[in-house]
């Protein structure tokens, strides 16, 4: 039985119950600890009633009463085919509580068919990570922010975050030379890490550098997203924003210097700058955006000075006339200028034109110069020919003897020209052959060659990948392992197990031996039975045969028939003491398990209970009578 | 873990025996584990003698390279053996290998303090203090007779070290929607707990 206790100790310290290591069997159990396991194992088998249990046993005798009370009611909802009262739960005896026990260790869910419910794979990898870092996390005291160390300060949020702001970070190119390398190598390039004076400001510059030029190796790759590259280079560098402010200033200045310039009225030169400041604050506020930005400044910048124009109008009233004065001589001359501007504009473009008509032109006499010249020498080619046939005229048959045989010649000459020709033609075409076969051939070899070698890959690519995922498998597998319970030893409960059955096996040996011994026992006895009977009708025959002729053996048979009669009765007396006697065994067990069930004391027990709970009641209304 | 092609090659050339040996390598790897984790770490961290003999530029290169990875590997949260493989694609031999795992496992929690210290996050609650009230009448309402609650949620801000507070006020249902969603949130908390 000691097997059986450990082995249910072990379940129920699966579902949670705090069961000291010197408890070993259940006779140990305190009552604390039967409520404890009890209420362990009902909230893991139903979450909804066991949560409404307290697993502590209440100090107060009515209380108490009632949780046993519940905590037998759960029971009996589950099945629970046995008797089961309060008392079970408070006074357990040892069978009782093994048997209740066993029936909730049944009932616990089998951590088997949990594992084969989750799904496998990446997600569930996550998510139990993420599980265990919550886990770790809640595990964690609240710690005063005076107290925590770097690493409780980020979990609990007093650590000083700083936004993620990088700057552009300049790093020495492997393949530069000249000037630029004379830079790069020189002490005043600093490495690149200590460019940023802030440990985060350092982190989040060669992070958004990193990230950035894997951006622009991802666009070499695929071309279309270059919004992607330029929105990453251009989102977290702040010393964009502020050169086109500059640019702005710059241009703001220079515009004002131009108009203004002839002016020249010192007392506004301050209020000038003044202008320029608040500007430059205007376009401070007004950062990010570079495109449009700028248009909207070449708004501001046509519109400003007109504004400025009407306020200096005001301030200075007495040079004011002097002013109109120059101004007009100057819009005069101006306009003068303007017109000459745009004769010469206009009498450039009558040339221009005029020379595009000429230049077109040109290009057509050209190519009529040059069909003309094409004509001219096909003519002179035909009239060369025709020369010649007109100097062979005359004496008109021997010329065509004589060119027959300068055909006849050159015909023969041809023949065996053609002939040489085929003599040099046919091993070399034979040798262009053969080598093309052998080409084939080798290009054959190849190709086959080239499936091998991309076969090998593939299956190297996929002997890669399945190793990898063995490999995450087995780290699933090694996760899952450490979270397993150290204390099972399996081999151990498979070994008692087998040994138990063995031991079953041998006790059923002995019995069908006594079962065979008893048959044949009873075999014995039918045997000597019939025997018995026989031999007594034969006595009983020789003597009543006698009996009628002698007196003294009539007194004979008379004893026999009492003999026999006497002897059966002992029989069915040794035969009634032996049911008596198995009875009686009976009987004794019984008593031994009442006797087991401790009832007399239990029931003493209940009697103290009822009489605390009486006085409990008592108190309470003697407090509600006072009140 | 993905890195860029130069930092790739910078990785590949601080792996190279004949560029840096391992005296070099050592202290090439220190500096960038100082640069990106100590505020006082100098620029003279390449002036050592050791490392005079090298091209300054490829120097340069290779500690930025270093300084990205050990980055990147911060950020995806490496463990040892995927770090370890990675160095050995990019030919690190085993030494040079054990020497930089075992720096960045000593490295790890304050690499991890440093890159958590760079955002934004919400502020966090450590208190909440109520009062209830009872509203007799409002200016538009002549019988109100509602209660009505007070809160205070004392809270600790991450941006700068101060600890301001939020009040509002809220009736019965709101107050119990309330508690309700911290429930059912601190309840989905355990469950994840419990995968």
């Amino acid at each position: 039985m000691e097997e059986a206790d450990r082995i249910l100790i072990h379940s129920l310290r699966q579902a949670g119950t705090a069961v000291p290591p010197e408890v070993q069997t259940l006779r140990a159990f305190t009552t604390e600890l039967v409520v404890e396991a009890v209420v362990r194992c009902l909230r893991v088998i139903n979450p909804d009633v066991g949560s409404g249990l307290s697993h502590l046993l209440p100090p107060a005798m009515s209380a108490r009463f009632r949780l046993a009370m519940s905590l037998a009611q759960a029971c009996m909802d589950l099945g629970y085919p046995l008797e089961l009262g309060y008392q079970n739960f408070l006074y357990p005896s040892e069978p009782d509580l093994r048997d209740l026990l066993l029936f909730l260790a049944e009932r616990l869910p089998s951590d088997a068919s949990e594992d084969a419910d989750q799904p496998a794979g990446d997600s569930a990898i996550f998510l139990r990570a993420i599980g265990s870092q919550i886990r770790d996390q809640l595990a964690l005291p609240w710690v005063p922010p005076l107290l925590r160390t770097p690493k409780v300060q980020r979990l609990q949020g007093s650590a000083l975050q700083q936004p993620f702001h990088s700057s552009r970070l300049v790093l020495p190119e492997l393949n530069s030379s000249g000037e630029l390398w004379e830079f790069q190598a020189s002490p005043l390039l600093l490495p690149a890490p200590t460019q940023v004076p802030q440990l985060q400001g350092r982190a989040a510059s060669l992070l958004e550098h990193h990230a950035s030029q894997l951006c622009q190796h991802v666009n070499r790759d695929c071309p279309g997203d270059e919004d992607r590259v330029r929105w990453a280079s251009r989102v977290p560098s702040q010393e964009d924003s502020r050169a086109p402010q500059q640019r702005l200033h710059k241009q703001l200045i220079e515009h004002l210097r131009q108009s203004w310039g002839p002016l020249g009225a010192p007392t506004q030169v301050r209020d000038l700058g003044e202008m320029l400041q608040t500007w430059g604050a205007r376009a401070m506020t007004g950062v990010p955006k570079g495109s449009r930005f700028t248009h909207s400044e070449k708004f501001t910048f046509h519109l400003e000075p007109q504004v400025q124009a009407a306020q200096v109008a005001d301030v200075p009233a007495t040079s004011q006339r002097l002013e109109q004065d120059t101004r007009a001589a100057q819009e005069q001359e101006l306009e003068s200028l303007r017109e000459q501007l745009a004769s010469v504009n206009h009498n450039i473009e009558e040339v221009e034109a005029d020379m595009k008509t000429l230049g077109i032109n040109l290009v057509q006499v050209e190519t009529e110069c040059r069909q003309s010249e094409l004509s001219v020498a096909e003519q002179e080619q035909a009239l060369r020919l025709k020369s010649r046939t007109v100097e062979l005229l005359p004496d008109g048959a021997a010329n065509l003897a004589k060119l027959q045989l300068v055909v006849e010649s050159s015909a023969q000459r041809l023949i065996h020209l053609a002939s040489q020709w085929e003599k040099h033609r046919v091993p070399l075409l034979a040798e262009y052959r053969h080598l093309r076969r052998l080409q084939d051939c080798r290009e054959l070899e190849s190709s086959r060659r080239l499936a091998e070698i991309q076969e090998l890959h593939h299956s190297v690519r996929a002997a890669a990948e399945e190793a990898r995922r063995k490999e995450e498998v087995y780290k699933q597998l090694v996760s899952e392992l450490e979270t397993l319970p150290k204390d099972v030893s399996r081999l151990a409960y498979t070994q008692r197990i087998l040994e138990i059955v063995g031991n079953i096996r041998k006790q059923k040996e002995e019995i069908t031996k006594i079962l065979s011994d008893t048959k044949e026992l009873q075999k014995e006895i039918n045997s000597l039975s019939g025997k018995l009977d026989r031999t007594f009708a034969v006595t009983d025959e020789l003597v009543f045969k006698d009996a009628k002729k002698d007196d003294a053996v009539r007194k004979a048979y008379k004893y026999l028939a009492a003999l026999h009669e006497n002897c059966s009765q002992l029989i069915q007396t040794i035969e009634d003491t032996g049911t008596i006697m198995r009875e009686v065994r009976d009987l004794e067990e019984q008593i031994e398990t009442e006797m087991g069930k401790k009832t007399l004391s239990n029931l003493e027990k209940i009697c103290e209970d009822y009489r605390a709970l009486r006085q409990e009641n008592a108190g309470l209304l003697g407090r509600v009578r006072e009140a | 873990m993905e890195l860029s092609e130069s930092v790739q090659r910078g990785i590949q050339t601080l792996a190279d025996p004949g560029s840096f040996d391992s005296n070099a390598f050592a202290l090439l790897l220190r500096a960038a584990f100082q640069s990106l984790l100590d505020a006082r770490a100098d620029e003279a961290a390449l002036d050592h003698p050791y490392l005079k003999q090298i091209d300054p530029v490829v120097l340069k290169h290779c500690h930025a390279a270093a300084a990205t990875c050990i980055l990147e590997a911060g950020k995806h949260q490496v463990d040892k053996s995927t770090l370890s493989t990675y160095l050995e694609d990019c030919k690190f031999d085993r030494e040079r290998i054990e020497l930089f795992c075992t720096e960045y496992q000593n490295n790890k929690n304050s690499l991890e303090t440093l890159l958590g210290s760079i955002g934004r996050s919400l502020p966090h609650i450590t208190d909440v203090s109520w009062r209830l009230e009872y509203q007799i009448k409002t200016n538009q309402l002549h019988k109100m007779y509602r209660p009505g609650y007070l809160v205070t949620l004392n809270v600790e801000n991450n941006d700068s070290q101060s600890y301001p507070e939020i009040n509002f006020s809220c009736n019965m249902e709101q107050l119990q929607d309330l508690v309700g969603k911290l429930k059912d949130a601190s309840k989905s908390l355990e469950r994840a707990t419990q995968l």
